[in-house]
Parts: structure tokens; sequence; C-alpha cells
């Protein structure tokens, strides 16, 4: 042990009543930091995972309308580029499909075939978002399988004419596993389909509109000449989907999104929650140096006779400076640990927390992530702040001349 | 004076405070102190003692005239520098002993050898416990240095300024605090030191009984030496 962290350590355990202030403050800022983290990733995350898994991470859809350009002379100092025009639907889905999955960041891809219809079940009535699917790619490209709260998805494959159908419309229309749903097709006639199996993604605006049915019925349905409106992707990585839809759109010539710009509004939203909370409790911590700032500098005054010895004795500057950046660090490591473990505390006490939301998402307790970045984020944050808060009294103390010190104390 | 001479200084300037607060405390002072010999500084307060011995010490450092360590200026060395010659070549005793106050006895006495960084834990606890022994507190070993009276307290900063062994130990009024009895013993145990150890002792003092048992006594007044005496011929 260096001599400046022995003292620093004998300064601190003898100063109770200012340790446990210091500590304090940092214990809470951190706790209060992973716990308030968990909740709003957990929240955004949970969005993700589910929008992911019903939609998949990159969509591709309508084809490009081929431009003109060297047919055009540009105006001066003009773009020639405007906006895009698209054709509606895929062109050669299985050819796109085959392309792609030579991809190594492709897993699985299906084609959708997507409309909107009128449902009608008894009395009641709702327009749905109707999603013709191949059931075995679509099993193996989203979350369906694991999304199913009543019902089977056999039934679903084995039947052209069964359908699955989300949570909340299936309150809705007040039917359930085994009950039939009318669809209304563009020519006015009603196509009736057995509900074959409940979905809940989680999310509200799925939940309420969904209905998945077999691809080619859903083409027959719908009318359409087109075999798919869309292709989604599961992907080894989600975070390359912009890469991945950037390069798709140049190969296929079709419009390539990926999950962060669809849901870019409400992902951008999420994320604001999150800045704002976390400048909120960064806040708490940067009170909390403020603190150890205070009881630093009222240390160095009370220690001022102990520096001049210290002095005296043959310390240098950057000696006595250690003692007190040491006081702070070892504030800064007891408080973020055991800031950590509240904070993870905190965190399992709230995910505990009942909570009945129905909106946008649909959960029933609080919403939390675990992630190592919380803690190594919060630590990080409190070893600034305290280092901050300590520099300035440990230069203080640093520059105090002893000579000073002994002539005022004789 | 002889050729062991362990500490010197030759035509020492210093001013304090500022403009019309400007004093000049020490007018050319020269002075060589060698090893085995008591030097007593005396004079009326105000006169520059204090000053000298910070400038000696190395706590300050003079406007103008030279210090040296042996035979080593001291003017040109970084302030790390001079920390480590006070930590390694001199021990300081001061009027108020300077305790830590939340240290023991014997942690007290460690700080400077802490620094030293020569020892291991355990060496230094026992050398701290041999050092507090012979100054006749080996039973107050861990003994919260506020818990001493004031003379065990200034037999504690004896001790740790011997702690590592320095050629010279520079005393500020070392028995200005304490009562006959105590002052007599504190200043033996020093005298002892000096003459047993082979150390060189420089001490400011107003008490005339212990001027008069240095071996050498010089007098000042406004800042300059104006007469130094060798009492006996022994060192």
């Amino acid at each position: 042990m260096t001599p400046p962290l022995y003292i620093a350590l004998r300064f601190l355990t003898h100063r109770k009543r200012a340790l446990l202030l210091s500590l304090s403050g940092v214990v809470f800022g951190v706790a209060i930091f992973i716990c308030t983290q968990a909740q709003t990733q957990g929240f955004s995350r949970y969005f993700i995972e589910s929008n992911i898994g019903s939609n998949g991470a990159l969509v591709v859809r309508s084809r490009f309308r081929p431009r003109y350009e060297p047919l055009m002379v540009a105006a001066k100092n003009k773009a020639s580029t405007g906006r895009r025009v698209y054709f509606e639907g895929i062109t050669n889905p299985n050819e796109i499909m085959r392309v792609s999955r030579q991809f190594p960041d492709v897993i699985s891809c299906s084609p959708v075939l997507r409309g909107n219809v009128s449902a009608r079940a008894g009395f009641e009535n709702a327009t749905v978002d109707l999603y013709g699917i191949d059931p075995a790619l679509h099993a193996r490209t989203t979350d369906i399988l694991h999304q199913l709260i009543d019902g089977s998805f056999g039934d679903f494959r084995n039947n052209t004419s069964a359908i699955i159908i989300g949570s909340r419309l299936a309150e809705l229309l007040q039917t359930s596993v085994g009950d039939t749903v009318q669809l209304l097709a563009p020519n006015g006639e009603y196509w009736r389909f057995n509900v074959a199996a409940i979905a809940r993604a989680g999310i509200g605006s799925i939940d309420s509109t969904r209905i998945y049915s077999h691809a080619k019925v859903a083409q027959a349905l719908l009318q359409q000449p087109s075999g798919a409106s869309m292709i989604i992707y599961k992907l080894r990585d989600r975070n390359r989907a912009p890469v991945l839809a950037s390069r798709f759109e140049t190969l296929f010539q079709h419009n390539a999104l990926s999950w962060q710009e669809r849901e870019e509004s409400t992902l951008q939203l999420f994320l604001t929650l999150r800045m704002s909370v976390a400048i909120t409790v960064s806040l708490i911590i940067l009170l909390a140096g403020f603190g150890i700032f205070n009881v630093l500098t009222m240390s160095v005054l009370a220690k001022i006779k102990e520096i001049a010895i210290l002095r005296s004795m043959g310390y240098r500057r950057r000696d006595i400076s250690a003692i007190f950046l040491w006081q702070g660090a070892l504030i800064a490591a007891a408080g973020s640990v055991l800031g950590c473990l509240l904070g993870a505390l905190m965190t399992w006490g709230v995910s505990h927390i009942p909570i009945r939301l129905r909106g946008l998402l649909y959960t029933n307790y609080f919403l939390v992530t675990w992630d190592w970045r919380h803690y190594a984020f919060a630590t990080l944050l409190a070893l600034l702040a305290v280092f901050i808060a300590s520099y300035v009294p440990a230069r203080r103390a640093a520059e105090l001349p002893p000579v000073v010190t002994i002539r005022g104390s004789r | 004076m002889n050729s062991e001479v362990c500490l010197s200084c030759e035509g020492v300037e210093r001013y304090l405070g500022e403009e019309e607060e400007r004093v000049h405390a020490l007018r050319g002072v020269s002075l060589e102190v060698e090893a085995g010999s008591v030097h007593g500084v005396v004079g009326p307060s105000g006169c520059g003692k204090s000053s000298l011995l910070y400038i000696l010490g190395l706590l300050d450092t003079p406007d103008a005239g030279r210090v040296a360590i042996e035979t080593e200026a001291v003017s040109h060395l970084s302030d790390d520098e001079l920390a480590q010659k006070r930590n390694k070549f001199i021990g300081f005793i001061f009027q108020f002993h300077f305790l830590m106050e939340d240290f023991t006895a014997q942690e007290n006495v460690m700080i400077p050898m802490r620094k030293l960084g020569q020892l291991s834990d355990a060496q230094m606890r026992d050398r701290a416990a041999e050092l507090l022994d012979g100054v006749g507190l080996g039973d107050k070993l861990r003994r919260p240095s506020r818990h001493l009276s004031g003379g065990e307290q200034q037999r504690v900063a004896i001790a740790r300024a011997l702690a590592n062994d320095p050629r010279v130990i520079l005393a500020d009024e070392p028995t200005g605090n304490l009562d006959t009895a105590n002052s007599g013993r504190a200043f033996e145990l020093l005298q002892n030191l000096v003459h047993e150890r082979g150390k060189a002792l420089l001490l400011a003092t107003h008490n005339p009984a212990i001027a008069e048992a240095c071996d050498w006594i010089h007098e000042m007044k406004d800042g300059r030496i104006i007469d130094s005496q060798l009492r006996t011929t022994g060192s």
C-alpha cells in the first residue's frame, strides 16, 4: 500500500459521518441511474424485440420504377434526383429470396402478401391487416410460434381455410379458437375462415389489426396478381439491417427498409425518454459529486496542519494531492460497487411491480433490461464526477505552502 | 569549524510579507552545523530564528544566499528533490509537536519511514517501537496521539524526527510548550542522541538553561547572527 493510500484510508475512516454522507450520494446516484436505465430500455427493447419478431429486421417491398435520367438534361444548380416512384409489390419474389439467402447475414426470409379487408364475426366488424404467409417460412423468419397464446400452429398450417388472429382483434370480434371469422373480398363476397390460433405480439397496433392466412388463399381473396407484396428477413445481426437494406435496394431495385428506419419515430420517442431520464439522474450523481467536493474541501481545511507536517517530513506535493484523490477514488469505488448492487436489487424489485399496460405495449409487469453497460456507464459517471470533485481540493492541498501553516500555528 | 559539516548556509537573505508589510527577516546569515554538535539559536521574538530554521530545513527558500546539505548546494533542486532531502536527511521538531491526531504514537513515528520506503511494515513497526521505547513511551505505542499528554506528544515528535535516522535535527523551540521538568528531559534526550549517534542538532530556543547547555550558541538580532560562541569542546 502506498503511503498516500494508507493516509487517505486513515483520514476517511476517521471521519465516518462525512464518509457516510459522500458514500450515500454516490450509492444512490449510481443505483437510481441503473434502475431507471433498466426500465426505460426495458420497454424500448421489448418494443424492438416484439416488432422484429413480428415484422422482421428488414423488409423488401415495392419495386423501383426505372428512371430515365440519361435522356433528361438537368437544370443548372439543381439536383436531378427526385422522389422515387414504385411499382406495387415484389417482382419475382422467389428469385429475390434465392439471392438474398446467399448473404451470410440472412438467416431466413418469408414472402408476405398484405392487404386491408373487413372482418366480421357475429355482430362485430373490424378493418384488419391481412398477412398472407407461407406458414413454414414465416415460422422460421418470425417469432409467431412463441406469440401464440391459444390454439395450435399445426392446425393453421394443415388447413388452408384457417387463420391466426391477433389477441386484441379476437377480443374486439369476440372470437376464440374454433370460431368462424368472415373476411370481405373486394368483389363483395364474404369468405369464411376458422380461427386456428390467437397470437399476441405484445404491440397494440399489431395485436389489434392483424390476421394471418395462407398466402395462396390471401392472393385469391385480395385478387392480387402478385404473390408477395413484401419479403421479411430474419438477420444474424439486427444492427446490420441498414447496411443490408442499402445493398438490397441496389441489388434488387426494390425499396428495402430496416427496422430502425421503419420504427424511427417510436425509437426516437424511447431514446428521448431514456436521454431525459439519464440527464435527470446524472444530476443526482453530479450532486453527489458536489457533496464530495464540499466534504473534501472541508477536509483540506481541517487537515491543513497535517498537510504541513507531511510536507515537512518529505511528502511531495503530488503525495499530498494523491491523498485527497485517493479519498475520492475510494468513495467512488465503494459507492459504485454498493450502488451497482443496490441498482440491481432495485431493478429486480421494479420488475416485480404489477402494471397492466394494454396500449402501445402489452405487459403485466414493469419491463426491465439487464445490461452490464448500464452498470459500467453509471460507474464511469460516478468515477468522473468524483474525480472532478476531488481534483480541486486535492490540488489546493498540494499547493498549500507548509511553512505558512507552521508559522501560523506558532 | 571542522570538515564534518552536514548543514550550512552562506549569505542567506529572506524577505517576508508583501508591500508595506514586507519585512527583511534574514540579512546575510551564514552558519555551519557539524555532526555531533548541538547548536542553539537565541534571540528575541521576530529576530529570524524560525525563518532560518525553515530555510535550513528546506521548507522555505531564501531570496538570496546558498544553503548546502553536506557539500551539495540545494538551490537548484526541484520541489520533489527537496522533499526527498527533507525525508532522508532532516528531522523536524516543532514547538507544538504537530502530530497526526488520528494516528497512534507508533503510526506517527512510522509516517516518515513509509515515505522513505526502505523498510517492510513489520520492520517499520519494530523501529517505531524501539524509538518510542527510547523516549520512554514503550508502553504507549498504540495510544492515539490526542490521548497523550503534552510532554508525551513532544517525545513522540522527537521519536518521529529520528525515524529515518537523519543526519540533521532541526528543532523550533522544542521545549517551548513544556513545563520545566519535561523541557529538561526532552532536551537531555536530544543532546544524548546527538552526542551518541553523531547527529547535528540546530535548535531555536528562548530557554536560557537550554541555550547554556548547547555546544554552540548563535545570537540573532534583526535578522542577523550577531554573535557565535563555542560553549564546549566535546564535539
